[in-house]
């Protein structure tokens, strides 16, 4: 009973704060509705008994992701107003769009009556973490590993389009400075007295 | 749980081979910057050619391996062989043109790469997460690659566009592959497929999930109504990054999106082919109507290839054999045009900018006539003009069409290609007819000759080997059946 | 064996070689090349002549596949029966006079190797003609011929004249081709075949199949005989579709003899006698055919009365004579037509050179009216004219007479209400051959010059290499008669006159009982009785080439007919030549009474009975007409404006509406592709019918 309840309150939750994230008029409150979803979804998870899902979207998403988010809106100077007065002409259509899609899987939740009882974990018995990593490089270890990949390839891109070499900037060279030789860093002259160094 | 022993890697091992390789290369680039960008070209080209050896010389016997994830078999097979001469062949056209335009940074070849090995998985996908990450590897390159001449408006305007919209695509597709998993209950194609065998009443849930993952994936061969990015993203990115989209990403995705509707969707084959036929169609008419004005040639190119990818579904109608392999025949042939029209294109100079718009062609045939009769020939091909290999495969893909009873289809795709005809014959007059414009620089590259070459060869003598081809393609598209 | 291969191939080599190095090696090189060629093709079918027909030996000779196409199999092979040698042999002997004469006709002219190079191309395509082993083939040289016949007719292209009569003979030709085409399908349709051997042994079982056509049912193998006859009308000038032949003078003489009078004209004389087989079962055909045939034979001789063109009186004359030839077809005389057709080659291409010769004197004057007074200048070339319009008139012992006599007899002794009307009409138009005969030969060289003086003073005898062909030629239209008559006309010509009447009713009632084979078997022995050797009778002579039905073997009979009958056309033939004179060289005012009394029929004559009028008011004009309807109005504004105009203006519409669509903005990209996701899944929902379970769905709620 209290876990249906807390369902209905988390949920009920996540759409509103969703609805607020596109619908909200400061970015930063955006955001922040983000965050709120979030944690609503962390807890959805909690009741399905995956506390590791859970905890990893709240670490991830919350701690890294929408932090992230909020520093690029609060650092860019972005008026959406501006862009979202293109979007208001269609909202209309959009808006039909949207309730018919909404509609028609609607319409097939209630014609499809019995979907096939999915696999319940005995939550109690098997360790979640260990659950998970059970599977995750025996079984499931090709889209483990291609998402390796994935994160590898996104790194290569990120830095193809941002990194610039600039020049003018000194760097210690530690190669540089081992492989100076006496004979390119000193140089013995015979001073005369009386005449100084002229040729430095 | 089986190890890793070799049994279960060896059917993946160009794949495997190629990762590292990536990889190592990445090392190398990393340590030794610019200079070593041309060992690294040459490294790749030469590691994707190992790799079609490979795969040449393999057993085909279909296999599945790691769990069920992939399959390997006679169709894989061709598509992998396809997608990786597309690579290369892609790689040997850019490589001058980016170093003429000081683009040439040695991640390009790796991406390439990479994007080329997430499609190599992706025609092997034997399961919804296999075709999701592999799909989002080789799109991810592509995302990149589109904005790899990130100082420039449009290249980096492409890009952003491209990422956005493929990620909305992706979202679609996920949500579809979620619908499917909800009501089957399994991820993998040989579940699903038994799942709708089995089922007692019309699975609806998995249909509309299905027609979600259709859509998905008719982002990425660019169908229409999800074809809105390519005419920008053509236009935008670099010519070589075009000359690669236009190649390579669509046969993998199209070799994607026949493994899906000859296996687990078998069973909705009425439905999908519902579905096939109305992007098909859409993309056929607006392939060939919306390309009439356009002036930039990688736009027309753009409007040409959506065009090509609604004949191209053509095959997949009926879900026979015969269709399937006249879609992989009509995507070989569509490839080998297209990289020899590219190949013209960034063979042009005018003025030391590359050639663009439709009028730079003005009086081609006298300055540079090679070009300008090879581009016809070419052209003369695209728009189905027997003997060129075009004729030969529309008329595989319409054939097939027409013994499945899609006969309206049919028809409409013929009208169409006789109004595509039009922009490809007027190329063809500016190049003749029209007064020169001045002189065309006609810079030689080897490599860019040798696949010019090559793609011309190919369409003019296509005509002597069509039954051989056919048979092979037949061949591999039974493997799916099996 | 080879012999075959070298009679047909001959030409065709001398073609490519004097046509591809015919400019680069000159026109001593073509000349040459081209004439040992003919030569070397008129020895081996010679040579074959004796081999194959009295040697009784015909063969096929394979050459290529050709079409293989389902159960459609045409190969290239050439037949080499009697009826293909005969034909032979006339085509390679005239044609090697033509060759020969030619290097001096031409002799002023340019383009000597052109020349050369299409009369052997002709060659070629005529023999390919009558060697055809199937129908295709056949219709390969029927067009090869028509092609040739086009570049010689304009072969001076540089007269507007020599242009247009070329294309008129190709057009009007393509009104019988079309026939012939028909023909050919209806031939596939019903036998399943086009190979003559298959279609000839097939006969027997098709002659009950009927045609249902708008209700009318048409007996097959007459549909076919006809279609192949209007095919045949329109290559042998038969009334009707003759109105290219006079105006195919344009062309050079040698051109004429060979092309227009010897040769290609008679292809349709040669296409009934090789589908004698299926017109034996097509009686009502063969009526058609002998009608046609008589008509023709009138009314060109009328207008050949009346012509004052040397050429055009002698291609009226043609005319008049094929007109012969099918009236003999038509009464299953098959053997008697090409009879005549030997004959005829020889004589008139006789006169076509003589008359080319007697135009070279006159520095290229054809109109008679300006010539007159000049036998005495050349002298062998008025006594070769003498020697062809005495074979042509049909007097006694020269070939002509042979021939004509026998179709003539042939027809009356046909016993049919056509033959004797045929028979009627062959005795008028004797009459005027004869006349027109001499009318040429006074005008041409009696009388006073009408030319200039200029023009008189350059007459002179042609050179030797014209002269030599005209030799030739007098011989085969002297002796070719005679000689051969055994051969065409079965019975030996000294014993028919001697026969007695007792002898005919027995034979007749002999043959009334008789199967075909006891048939054979009668004349055999009949003609083993004969002074000459077996193969000198028609059945040995022809073997299986032609076959005749014994019911309607009308050259059998034709040597039991009244002597009446057979006398009656040499004694027009004198009259006719008797009339000429007193009209054009005793009493020269009857002419120009008679046009003044006769003056409509005169116009008719000369005007050519208005076919080309008429012609030009019904086809011409109204095609003209319909034509620029059909462009400016048609075409022009309904088919363009509405099709292809029309359409690619909406097509540009709708490319500018698509192109609206891009605009640029992502969000608008990616509303799209939503809209597009919900039409794809409102779609299936509604293909698939999901809508209708809404209701079902409310009311178990």
């Amino acid at each position: 009973m209290i876990g249906v309840l807390a369902f209905y309150a988390f949920a009920v939750v996540l759409i509103v704060s969703s609805l607020l994230v596109i619908t909200a008029r400061n970015p930063v409150h955006s955001v922040l509705f983000l965050i709120l979803a979030f944690f609503n979804a962390a807890g959805l998870f909690v009741l399905l008994g995956a506390e590791f899902v859970a905890m990893i979207l709240v670490i991830v998403y919350v701690g890294a992701v929408a932090v992230l988010f909020l520093f690029v809106v609060m650092m860019l100077d972005i008026d959406f107003s501006k862009l979202r007065n293109g979007a208001k002409q269609f909202a209309p259509l959009g808006g039909f769009v949207g309730l018919a899609l909404l509609a028609e899987l609607i319409m097939l939740y209630q014609v499809w009556p019995n979907p096939p009882p999915l696999l319940e974990p005995d939550v109690l018995d098997v360790d979640n973490t260990k659950a998970l990593g059970n599977v995750l490089y025996t079984q499931y270890v090709f889209p483990f590993q291609v998402s390796g990949l994935i994160l590898l390839v996104a790194m290569i891109g990120a830095i193809v389009l941002t990194l610039r070499t600039r020049g003018g900037v000194l760097r210690q060279r530690v190669g540089a400075q081992v492989e100076r030789s006496e004979a390119d860093s000193v140089e013995i002259q015979n001073v005369s007295v009386g005449t100084g160094v002229s040729n430095v | 749980m089986d190890g890793f022993s070799w049994i279960v890697l060896s059917p993946i091992k160009q794949e495997i081979f190629l990762s590292l390789v990536g990889m190592l290369l990445l090392l190398v680039g990393a340590f030794r910057g610019k200079t070593s960008v041309g060992f690294i070209v040459t490294a790749v080209v030469v590691a994707a050619c190992g790799a079609i050896a490979g795969i040449l010389s393999g057993d085909w016997t279909p296999i599945d391996t790691l769990s069920g994830m992939l399959i390997v078999d006679g169709f894989s097979e061709w598509m992998k062989v396809l997608i990786l001469s597309g690579i290369v062949v892609s790689l040997l056209l850019s490589v001058s043109w980016l170093r003429e335009n000081n683009l040439l940074k040695f991640e390009y070849p790796i991406l390439v790469l990479f994007s080329g090995v997430g499609m190599l998985f992706m025609v092997s996908a034997n399961n919804l997460l296999s075709l999701y990450v592999s799909l989002e590897l080789s799109s991810l390159c592509l995302y990149v690659l589109a904005a790899i001449n990130r100082d420039h408006l449009l290249s980096s305007e492409a890009g952003l566009k491209y990422f956005i919209l493929g990620a909305l695509s992706s979202g679609l597709l996920l949500f579809g592959i979620s619908l499917v998993y909800g009501y089957s209950g399994t991820l993998s194609y040989v579940g699903i497929s038994s799942f709708l065998e089995t089922a007692e009443s019309m699975p609806y849930g998995i249909m509309v999930g299905m027609i979600f993952m259709l859509a998905g994936l008719a982002f990425k061969i660019s169908a229409v109504p999800f074809h809105m990015w390519t005419p920008d993203v053509y236009h935008g990115a670099p010519t070589p990054v075009t000359a690669l989209f236009a190649i390579v990403p669509k046969v993998a995705a199209f070799g994607l999106i026949i493994r899906l509707l000859v296996g687990p969707f078998a069973m909705l084959a009425q439905e999908s082919a519902q579905i096939i036929m109305v992007i098909s169609v859409g993309s056929m008419l607006v392939g060939a109507f919306a390309g009439l004005v356009q002036n930039n040639i990688k736009r027309l190119l753009a409007y040409s290839s959506i065009a090509n990818m609604g004949y191209a579904m053509l095959g997949l109608l009926p879900n026979v054999p015969e269709g399937i392999a006249g879609t992989i025949i009509y995507l070989t042939i569509y490839m080998v045009m297209v990289a020899g029209v590219f190949g013209i294109l960034m063979s042009l100079k005018r003025n030391g900018q590359s050639i663009e718009t439709i009028s730079d062609f003005a009086g081609l045939s006298k300055t540079s006539p090679f070009m300008a009769y090879a581009m016809t020939a070419l052209l003369f091909s695209m728009s189905g003009i027997p003997p060129m290999a075009g004729f030969f495969g529309k008329f595989f893909v319409f054939q097939a069409a027409i013994a499945g009873g899609y006969m309206v289809v049919a028809v409409i795709g013929v009208l169409t290609s006789v109004v595509a005809a039009y922009y490809y014959l007027r190329l063809i007059k500016v190049m003749f007819f029209d007064e020169s414009a001045g002189n065309v620089d006609e810079n030689t590259s080897l490599s860019r000759h040798f696949v010019t070459v090559g793609a011309l060869v190919f369409v003019l003598i296509f005509t002597l080997l069509p039954n051989h081809l056919l048979q092979r393609a037949i061949e591999a598209a039974t493997s799916l059946f099996s | 064996m080879i012999l075959g291969y070298i009679a047909v191939f001959a030409p065709l080599v001398a073609f490519l070689l004097a046509g591809i190095l015919g400019r680069k090696c000159g026109d001593k090189f073509s000349q040459f090349v081209t004439c040992t060629a003919v030569l070397m093709a008129a020895a081996a079918s010679v040579q074959l002549f004796f081999t194959v027909i009295l040697g009784s030996n015909p063969h096929t000779l394979p050459v290529m596949t050709w079409i293989s196409s389902g159960n459609f199999n045409v190969d290239w092979a050439l037949r080499v029966d009697q009826l293909s040698v005969i034909m032979m042999c006339v085509i390679n002997i005239v044609s090697s006079c033509v060759h020969i004469y030619s290097i001096g006709y031409m002799s002023h002219d340019e383009s000597k190797s052109r020349f050369m190079a299409y009369l052997s191309l002709f060659t070629f395509a005529m023999l390919m003609l009558v060697s055809a082993d199937n129908i295709l083939q056949l219709f390969f040289g029927w067009e090869g011929v028509g092609l040739a016949s086009y570049l010689l007719i304009g072969f001076w292209y540089h007269k507007d004249s020599a242009t247009a009569a070329s294309i008129k003979a190709f057009v009007v030709n393509r009104v019988g081709d079309l026939g012939l085409l028909l023909g050919i399908f209806t031939t596939f349709i019903v036998f399943g075949t086009i190979q003559f051997d298959g279609i000839f042994n097939a006969v027997t079982d098709h002659t009950a199949d009927r045609f249902d056509f708008f209700g009318y049912q048409i007996h097959a193998l007459t549909l076919i005989c006809v279609l192949l006859f209007v095919g045949a009308v329109g290559k042998s000038a038969q009334l009707g579709l003759h109105t290219w032949l006079p105006d195919a003078m344009e062309g050079p003489t040698p051109v004429s003899a060979l092309i227009h009078a010897a040769t290609m004209v008679t292809a349709g004389v040669f296409l009934v006698s090789r589908f004698s087989p299926v017109f034996e079962y097509a009686p009502d055909a063969l009526m058609i055919v002998c009608v046609f045939g008589a008509f023709t034979a009138f009314v060109a001789a009328t207008i050949g009365m009346t012509q004052f063109d040397i050429k055009r009186v002698i291609a009226y004359s043609t005319m008049s004579q094929l007109g012969y030839m099918f009236f003999a077809l038509g009464v299953s005389a098959y053997s008697a037509a090409m009879f005549h057709l030997v004959t005829h080659a020889f004589f008139k291409a006789l006169l076509f050179l003589g008359a080319g010769s007697v135009i070279h004197a006159m520095s290229d004057e054809q109109d008679m009216r300006k010539m007159g007074g000049i036998w005495k200048k050349i002298p062998v070339t008025y006594a070769m004219m003498w020697i062809g319009s005495l074979a042509l008139a049909g007097v006694p012992f020269f070939a002509g007479y042979y021939s004509k006599d026998l179709i003539l007899e042939s027809d009356w002794a046909s016993d049919s209400p056509v033959g004797h009307f045929a028979y009627y009409m062959g005795i008028a138009a004797a009459l005027m051959t004869a006349f027109y005969s001499w009318r040429l030969i006074i005008m041409t060289f009696h009388g006073k010059p009408r030319a200039d003086h200029h023009t008189m003073d350059h007459v002179h005898e042609s050179p030797l290499v014209m002269i030599v062909p005209l030799l030739v030629l007098a011989v085969g239209a002297i002796f070719s008669g005679s000689v051969l008559y055994g051969g065409f006309a079965g019975i030996p010509h000294q014993k028919t006159v001697e026969s007695k009447a007792t002898e005919i009713d027995e034979i007749e009632s002999e043959m009334k009982e008789a199967t075909q084979d006891q048939m054979e078997h009668i004349i055999k022995s009949e003609s083993a009785d004969a002074i000459h050797e077996t193969v000198w009778n028609k059945e040995a002579f022809f073997g299986k080439s032609i076959v005749v039905l014994p019911e309607h073997d009308s050259v059998a009979k034709a040597h039991h007919v009244e002597k009446w009958v057979k006398l009656l056309p040499t004694i027009v033939g004198a009259v006719g030549i008797f009339l000429a004179y007193l009209a054009y060289m005793f009493i020269p005012s009857i002419p120009a009474a008679m046009v003044r009394i006769f003056k409509p029929l005169h116009i008719l004559f000369f005007r050519k009975w208005f076919f080309d009028e008429l012609y030009h008011i019904v086809f011409v004009k109204t095609a003209a007409a319909l034509g620029t309807f059909l462009w400016k109005r048609g075409d022009g504004q309904v088919i363009d404006g509405l099709g292809p105009n029309g359409v690619a203006a909406l097509s540009q519409k709708v490319s500018t509406v698509l192109s609206k669509f891009q605009t640029g903005f992502v969000f608008q990209y990616a509303f799209m592709m939503m809209i597009g996701l919900m039409v794809l899944v409102t779609w299936v929902a509604h293909a698939m019918g999901l809508f209708d379970l809404i209701p079902q769905f409310l009311n178990m709620r």
